[in-house]
């Protein structure tokens, strides 16, 4: 179980990491 | 089996660009998440695979709501609807399967546990092929998905003009956290 709560906490870490590369946003509305 | 999902989460971003990644993260093993208070709670239990101490792949999951076909469908539609929200309806499409590939992956690992109905309604027959009856089979998938994962993802995001270290450093935690995971859960911790 503790595992499984640490990887959501890496996740976040890789997450927030990720966040800031030049990505595509999500287009609200549906395309 | 976690670590897998979270590759097939890194995979799936490298294809789905605008989709977050770290809610494409949280989707890939939200029914785990969800069923960590049920399972403190008693509603959800893991036993033992007789004669085992229910180590890797050892674990007989109960996890009767959060992991029957039906509580999945509705977990990952429900999931997507609310994303779609905010992110609009091919981001939260993309969620909702993300958050129902994590029951599929599982069909593939579990030992025959996984109802189709919550509660296992009406007693049927419960669904899981099996594969965690060999572990080294299937710790091997894990890290294989983890790290076709990190390297679709680290392409994806060297194209999309990602600076070179922090596109590294990601792809580097991808890979390490999945290592990481992967050892705690062959570990039994």
């Amino acid at each position: 179980m503790s595992y499984l709560l640490g990887t959501i906490l890496f996740a976040a870490l890789i997450g927030v990491l990720d966040a800031k590369l030049p990505w595509p946003k999500p287009q609200k509305g549906g395309e | 089996m976690v670590t897998g999902h979270f590759g097939l989460a890194a995979a799936v971003k490298s294809v789905e660009r605008p989709v977050p990644l770290w809610a494409l993260m949280l989707a890939t093993v939200w029914l785990d998440v969800i069923f960590v208070p049920l399972y403190l709670a008693g509603v959800e239990r893991i036993d033992n695979v007789p004669g085992t101490n229910g180590g890797y792949g050892d674990g007989i999951i109960h996890a009767d709501y959060t992991h029957s076909l039906l509580g999945a469908l509705v977990i990952a539609a429900a999931t997507g609807l609310l994303c779609t929200r905010w992110w609009g309806r091919r981001c939260g499409a993309v969620i909702g399967a993300v958050v129902f590939s994590h029951w599929l992956l599982d069909l593939v690992v579990h030992h025959t546990d996984m109802p189709l109905l919550p509660g296992n309604l009406g007693d049927l027959p419960r669904l899981g092929l099996g594969l965690w009856r060999y572990h080294a089979v299937t710790a091997a998938i894990e890290a294989l998905l983890v790290l076709v994962g990190a390297a679709l993802y680290w392409r994806a995001a060297q194209q999309a003009g990602g600076p070179a270290r922090r596109v590294n450093l990601v792809t580097a935690l991808i890979v390490g956290c999945g290592a990481l995971t992967l050892a705690l859960d062959i570990a039994g911790i």
